[in-house]
């Protein structure tokens, strides 16, 4: 009796549970899996929570299946850090951290480490959906593809192939973007674009016409090597959080970090020196810098007399901007304006980042040219740790520029000369005559100026633009009818400005097709009834291909999992719809297509069989695996292969590439580079403007060449007739001789003229001078221009902006009309707006994760003590932001002193409320986003850059209110 | 015959008593402080130098 | 053999979240949970600061010594574990953690706490390793895999570094050394005891 006392006594105190608790519990074990999520289970009733309360996970790893890891790149920004995936039975059950990867180490953002959410589906769209009478209903892809392309072709035959606007995406591939810009061409129509207009195109047309080209020169990486580094409106903890692994050890390593932004930003908490400026005074900054320059001798006076053209004109610019005047205007005080500028003098080399807090001015591509020209007077261009490292945004915008759909160019920067179609009709095997044909050649139109063109060769609407195109009256335009269909890929629409015209233009539109993984804001914001398409397009993650990191680096991606429900990729869409349209032979022509769907990597090789401008042709499918396969082997810090499969080559062949791929050209990791021969990623700057202008040569002086060159001076670009000048021609073999008669480097398919160029040692674009007045822009030396919507209304008159144009791609702008009126004296705030770390772009994608919409569930704007005190507004409070144009948002309010007194500052990712109206009910069953939130853009205003339509988001103005 | 009644119960009664005190007194049902769940198998895996191996390959500044 | 240890890296620390989200991702931590979070200290001024926070895996667990179940154990080299099928949710775990690791499932019926959950340094619970079991209460068990927490190896500055405590301290140490080289940044003005502009460097 006694021991079995004790033996059940023992049995209550060290046994996991009672017999009786047991039972309750395998019990809950089972009901728990049966009834699935946390909702139900708080239908139960407390006597049975004792079980541990997990909600039904999926996707998880199980010990008894085999593994198997892929390799894909993330979609989100331009660092292109490598994510490793891996899968059970073709389920995305774990991440692993790509340490190999030289680019990101492994490390991740929040974004990169939530990839694996996109396995899950969340909210994503599942099938094909229309509008019939305001509810959405299924429809089949051949039903969805059929109607669409009924009505397209209807539209056309009413009002012409422009009546298309076609919206490609920076987050498509390479190929996907290719395709795009394709499509668009044998359509008919240049009206066709993608982020990239919204994000760097001022960089783009600023910089290349300065040096040459319009990308980063050197690298993330290659900033380990800077001793100063100066961070304009870039703020790059929160939007690049993976460089700031190269930044901070920079930092560590002695660098000096300087951040000049309207706000105290994430990244300005790790700067030595943090200089608050105000939005759209970037140009008299530099100036206030180059001043000190100057004065001090601190210049390269070297560097200039021999590598750049017209430096005196910046000299007698710079002596209007004393410090006094720059303080003024920038409200920087004049010593700290000092301090910067011997840091960067005295610290060198030294880089100069910067983004959007640039670009999105009316006058950015001026003043980008204004950084570069900064660069060139300190001589940090073409060394390592110097150079213009420029951030891109989505990842893969650089790639988009490049190859993909731009409404002022095609593909690889070419232009819409009739050279430039002749070029590409060889390149795809199409009768030029007959693409000539698909465009509208009834008339010709206002190409800006007063010269006329037909549409073929003049460049599109743009996406910042695309709005005035459907409401602007069709006789003020330069195509024959107003844009009635718009097919938006890959691209939300609450990052153009606007909003309010931008729902009235919805309204207005024939038909509206969504191609994305999610309904975005486009979906929701209008209140279309009829003739709206939403088709569910998969992520990068559901297909491979390649895309261009920052660094011109092409990186390919796995394909990770299959197209979740019933997406399809982007090229797999295009191929459908050009077939409904008649046109997929022509377009696929020499591209393999097996179920509908074109093979990546014969996509690639057509790429790389056109791509001469900028050397996109070295980079072959077979290259870019072998460089994913052997990542490990390339060094982290100057991102060269010193052993291995690879050696020789540069991580992901930045390009130029020049030559085919059996070339082997390694790449060039830093642009304009002397010390290295061209075939081993050396260059020089581009001839690209003549040899002379004004009886000054464009050319690089006696003694400037890259390192073996066999000509040691400077040289215009290759054409045939230069090589038989030459007398290189007869190392051509007989083909190639054939296809480069009366043909350049740009335009000898064979490519022999640029592989008997580069054996010279010489660049195949010339050898030049970068050049500081451009003769082709609205002002040929950088000048200040108050922004349209500006809170110094004093300033107006001695820094004006442009008088409005009647005719500027396709359509009339507005400068003067409306920086004359002072809006100031209504609207006293500066309103401006960037990017937070968890969300990015139009943030449908990362707003509809768990993961990332937990971290920031609400839209807020960022509002300065002494404002809030002045509006009685207190933390947390909602209010009503309303913008110069009227457009009204409901946010909350985050009083906070990282903006200055009279800025407000708000993200721009949100999406899926509507001027205080949150959407939900208008989004297809189960597709809303976990967070919505007030798009800023319904409260921003018009202004556009004077060379590249680019929207004036950073700098417009506001009033505040208690909601 | 009463007492030697009486003088048994009283034995038994001791012997009962006595019987009861040889019980042990230890009835304590809970040991502080030390766990009382299922024993991990993980507290028997010896990789040590594998994660610090782990921990040099990735997250060192390469 | 050291401890396992967790180090974030101030200096370096931008707030990214990867951490976080990593975590989230590895275990399919529920919503409500965030077993880590960076806490940002002066935000928007000047000497903004920011540091990731989860588990310290102490050696003498406050939350050990309080729990009234014991359900608490720990491994050889450190890590802190516990048995959620003896939690009764009484949260006093949480009371005593300084860090404020202990976190409880908001998704229950009357908001009801629920059983603890917190970082286990990827190392699972008393299940078996690698189980389908152990992946449904605790998530993922990467110290069985010869792997370490995702979280330190997914930080996107290698800010968060979480490992052998002895090698932690050197990859630290390192840093230190290599910083040292910028006494402005490192607070001279601490060390030698000179605060205002008014003293200067003897």
């Amino acid at each position: 009796m006694k021991k079995s006392n004790k033996k059940w006594l023992q049995k209550i105190s060290s046994g996991p549970a009672s017999p009786k608790c047991m039972g309750r519990r395998t019990f809950m074990k089972l009901s728990g899996a049966a009834l699935g999520s946390g909702a139900l289970i708080g239908l139960l009733p407390l006597s049975c929570m004792r079980q541990a309360t997990v909600e039904e996970k999926t996707n998880f790893p199980r010990p008894e299946l085999q593994s198997e890891y892929r390799r894909t790149i993330c979609t989100h920004c331009s660092v292109g850090c490598g994510i490793i995936a891996e899968l059970q039975n073709g389920v995305w059950v774990g991440q692993e951290p790509d340490y190999e990867s030289p680019f990101n180490l492994g490390g991740h953002c929040a974004k990169g480490a939530a990839a694996r959410s996109h396995g899950f589906g969340h909210r994503r769209l599942k099938y094909p959906m229309k509008l019939v009478n305001g509810a959405w209903t299924r429809l089949s892809w051949d039903e969805a593809i059929n109607e669409i392309g009924d009505r397209l072709l209807k539209i056309r035959q009413e009002s012409g192939p422009d009546a298309l606007f076609f919206c490609g995406s920076s987050k498509a591939s390479n190929e996907g973007a290719y395709l795009q810009g394709k499509f668009a061409a044998l359509w008919g129509t240049n009206n066709v674009d993608n982020q990239a207009r919204i994000c760097h195109s001022t960089t783009v047309d600023g910089v290349a016409n300065t040096w040459g080209y319009g990308a980063m020169t050197n690298s993330y990486n290659d900033m380990r090597n800077s001793k100063a580094m100066l961070f304009l409106g870039s703020n790059a903890a929160e939007a690049h959080p993976v460089a700031m692994l190269q930044i901070l050890r920079a930092k560590e390593a002695g660098s000096r970090m300087i951040v000049v932004d309207p706000r105290f930003t994430r990244t300005a908490a790790h700067a030595d020196i943090y200089a608050r400026i105000r939005s759209g005074t970037d140009i008299p900054f530099i100036y206030g810098l180059l001043w000190h320059v100057f004065k001090n001798g601190w210049e390269d006076k070297d560097y200039i007399a021999k590598r750049v053209y017209a430096m005196d004109q910046i000299r007698k610019e710079v002596e209007k901007w004393p410090p006094e005047e720059v303080e003024n205007v920038t409200g920087i005080p004049k010593d700290k304006v000092y301090l910067i500028a011997k840091t960067m003098a005295m610290n060198r080399p030294s880089t100069i980042v910067w983004c959007m807090g640039v670009t999105q001015h009316h006058i950015a591509s001026h003043t980008v040219r204004l950084f570069c020209i900064f660069q060139l007077a300190l001589g940090n261009i073409g060394i390592s740790g110097g150079g213009a490292n420029i951030f891109r945004g989505h990842d893969n915008v650089q790639g988009a520029t490049d190859v993909g759909p731009n409404c002022h160019t095609l593909s690889c920067y070419y232009g819409l000369a009739e050279g430039s179609w002749k070029h590409w009709a060889a390149v795809w095997g199409v009768d030029y005559e007959w693409i000539k044909s698909r465009f509208d050649m009834s008339r010709q139109y206002d190409a800006g100026g007063g010269k006329m063109a037909y549409t073929m060769n003049i460049p599109g609407i743009p996406v910042s633009r695309w709005v005035d195109g459907v409401l602007e009256d069709k006789k003020n335009m330069s195509q024959k009818d107003n844009i009635r269909a718009v097919f938006f890929q890959g691209h939300a629409c609450n990052s153009q400005t606007r909003g309010v015209e931008m729902k009235k233009a919805l309204e207005k539109l024939d038909l509206l097709v969504i191609s994305d993984p999610h309904p975005t804001h486009m979906a929701v914001m209008s209140d279309r009834k009829n003739d709206t398409y939403l088709l569910p397009t998969a992520t990068q993650y559901e297909t491979s291909g390649t895309a261009t990191a920052s660094n011109r680096a092409l990186q390919w991606r796995d394909k990770v999992i299959e197209p979740v429900y019933e997406s399809l990729p982007d090229h797999t869409i295009l191929y459908k719809l050009a077939k409904k349209l008649g046109f997929e032979k022509e377009m696929f022509k020499n591209i393999k297509v097996t179920n509908d769907e074109p093979l990546i990597e014969d996509v690639l090789r057509e790429i790389n069989r056109g791509a001469w401008t900028i050397g996109y042709t070295g980079q072959s499918p077979e290259r870019l695996k072998l460089h994913a396969q052997h990542r490990g082997t390339f060094n982290p810090l100057t991102l060269k292969a010193e052993g291995g499969p690879c050696k020789g080559d540069y991580y992901g062949l930045p390009w130029p590439c020049w030559g085919k791929p059996e070339m082997k050209h390694p790449g060039t990791p830093i642009l304009y580079d002397p010390s290295k021969p061209v075939a081993e990623g050396g260059l020089v700057f581009r001839a690209a403007w003549g040899t002379d202008y004004n009886g000054v040569s464009l050319l690089a002086a006696d003694g400037v060449y890259s390192k073996g060159s066999a000509i040691k001076t400077g040289y215009p670009e290759f054409t045939s007739d230069i090589l038989k000048t030459l007398g290189w021609w007869d190392e051509l073999t007989p083909e190639e001789k054939n296809a480069a008669e009366g043909k350049n480097w740009k335009t000898d398919l064979s490519g022999g003229i640029q592989r008997v160029v580069i054996k010279h040692g010489c660049a195949p674009f010339g050898n030049g001078r970068a050049r500081c007045h451009v003769w082709t822009y609205p002002d040929p030396i950088p000048v200040h221009r108050e922004p349209l919507y500006t809170p110094r209304f004093d300033l107006v008159k001695k820094y004006p902006t442009y008088p409005d144009r009647k005719a500027y791609w396709r359509l009339p702008t507005r400068y003067q009309s409306i920086q004359s009126v002072n809006h100031s004296a209504k609207y006293p705030l500066i309103f401006t707006s960037g990017r937070l770390v968890e969300y990015e772009g139009g943030g449908e994608e990362e707003r509809s994760d768990p993961w990332l919409a937990k971290l920031r569930p609400e839209m807020f704007a960022e509002v300065n003590p002494k404002d809030a005190a002045d509006a009685g507004i207190f933390n947390g409070q909602y209010i009503w932001l309303e913008g110069a144009e009227g457009g009204r948002i409901k946010v909350r309010a985050l009083v906070t002193k990282r903006v200055g007194p009279g800025t407000v500052f708000t993200p721009f990712h949100f999406g899926g409320w509507f001027q205080g109206k949150d959407l939900y009910d208008k989004y297809p069953e189960g597709t809303a986003p976990y967070v919505r939130g007030e798009a800023c853009n319904t409260a921003t205003t018009y202004g556009y850059d004077s060379v590249t339509q680019m929207q004036e988001t950073k700098a417009t103005l506001c009033r505040i209110s208690p909601a | 015959m009463k007492r030697i009644l009486f003088i048994l119960t009283a034995f038994a009664v001791l012997a009962g008593l006595v019987g009861c005190s040889s019980e042990s007194r230890n009835v304590t049902m809970h040991k502080p402080g030390v766990y009382k769940g299922v024993k991990d198998p993980l507290l028997a895996l010896k990789n040590q130098q594998e994660l610090i191996d782990r921990l040099k390959l990735v997250q060192t500044d390469r | 053999m050291a401890r396992m240890k967790f180090l974030c890296d101030a200096e370096r620390c931008i707030d990214c979240n990867a951490c976080v989200t990593a975590c989230n991702n590895e275990h399919d931590v529920p919503w409500g949970i965030n077993r880590r979070h960076v806490v940002t200290m002066g935000d928007g001024e000047s000497g903004e600061k920011s540091i990731s926070v989860a588990c310290m895996h102490c050696t003498d667990a406050p939350c050990a010594a309080v729990c009234p179940v014991d359900c608490f154990y720990f491994t050889p080299d450190g890590i802190v574990l516990h048995d959620k099928d003896l939690c009764i949710g009484c949260g006093y775990c949480f009371y005593a953690c300084p860090f404020g690791a202990p976190q409880f499932p908001e998704e229950n019926s009357f908001a009801a706490r629920g059983k603890m959950d917190k970082c286990t340094f990827c190392a699972g619970g008393p299940l078996p390793d690698r189980s389908v079991e152990e992946y449904k209460l605790y998530g993922r068990n990467r110290i069985a895999e010869g792997k370490l927490p995702l979280c330190a190896e997914m930080c996107a500055t290698k800010a968060l570094l979480g490992g052998d405590g002895d090698v932690v301290s050197d990859i630290y140490i390192q840093r230190v050394v290599k910083r040292g080289g910028r006494p402005d940044t490192w607070g001279w003005a601490t060390a030698y005891n000179f605060k205002s502009e008014k003293e200067k460097n003897p």
